[in-house]
């Protein structure tokens, strides 16, 4: 059994800390730097597969894809200048529906072009604003104005049918422009 | 050009292609261009192994010079 005088850490290691080199622990070779960069690159490589397969999904389905018909409000119900926020074609894909003015009204997928923040009708300046960067969208067309988002808001297709209003389609990106 | 920095600036341009693949596969993804999509990500792909082989042909020239 050992003595107590034997357990005991002499006083020059008795700093947990003794054991480390601090001048060396940032450094980084140029080996080190190199395989970091490849790393790296075989990171991004990685992360575009999934963009790649969603991809190829969608032009296999794209031909047969189809959207439900979905009611958003009766026009009676509603007064010219009004938003009405809905979910369309998907339960979380969220959508603005706006009745600018008399026989005339928009609708589009809510979602920011830029960093996907909800868009919100300003009916003021009759812009569709985003609050999270000052985005700003055309209501007639869905083009961005100003502030970060470079792409159109993807415009959803409207019916009117006995004085309602009803969501049939989104359009795609190459019709819009 | 001193043969110490040529790997370096090669895999330091691979690697900006690299990001600018994957930003455009993104981009192209939410503007519905999918076959751009697949382009640019088997782009971004092909990019790795060269990116490995810079690195293998760099250490492999150093070795031989004795460093």
């Amino acid at each position: 059994m050992e003595n107590e005088k034997t357990r005991q850490i002499p006083l020059k290691d008795d700093n947990y800390t003794h054991n480390i080199n601090r001048s060396n622990e940032r450094s980084l070779d140029r080996r080190s730097f190199m395989k970091t960069m490849v790393g790296a690159a075989g990171l991004f490589a990685a992360s575009t597969l999934p963009w790649g397969a969603l991809a190829a999904k969608e032009l296999m389905s794209s031909s047969s894809k189809s959207y439900p018909t979905q009611k958003i409000a009766n026009l009676s119900d509603i007064k010219p200048g009004d938003a009405i926020e809905f979910a369309y074609p998907g339960e979380h894909d969220s959508a603005l529906f706006v009745y600018v003015k008399e026989k005339e009204y928009k609708a589009y997928q809510n979602a920011c072009t830029h960093l996907r923040c909800p868009v919100f009708w300003d009916r003021d300046e009759k812009e569709l604003l985003c609050p999270c960067h000052h985005g700003k969208f055309d209501i007639a067309t869905g083009n961005p104005l100003a502030g970060p988002p470079r792409r159109p808001l993807p415009e959803i297709v409207l019916q009117e049918k006995d004085g309602a209003v009803y969501a049939v389609g989104v359009k795609r990106y190459e019709e819009q422009l | 050009m001193k043969s110490s920095y040529r790997g370096v600036i090669l895999l330091a341009l691979i690697l900006f292609a690299s990001i600018v693949c994957t930003q455009y596969t993104v981009n192209m993804y939410f503007a519905q261009r999918y076959m751009e999509v697949l382009l640019l990500s088997g782009a971004t792909v092909v990019l790795f192994p060269l990116a490995w082989m810079v690195f293998r042909k760099d250490q492999r020239d150093r070795r031989e010079q004795g460093k």
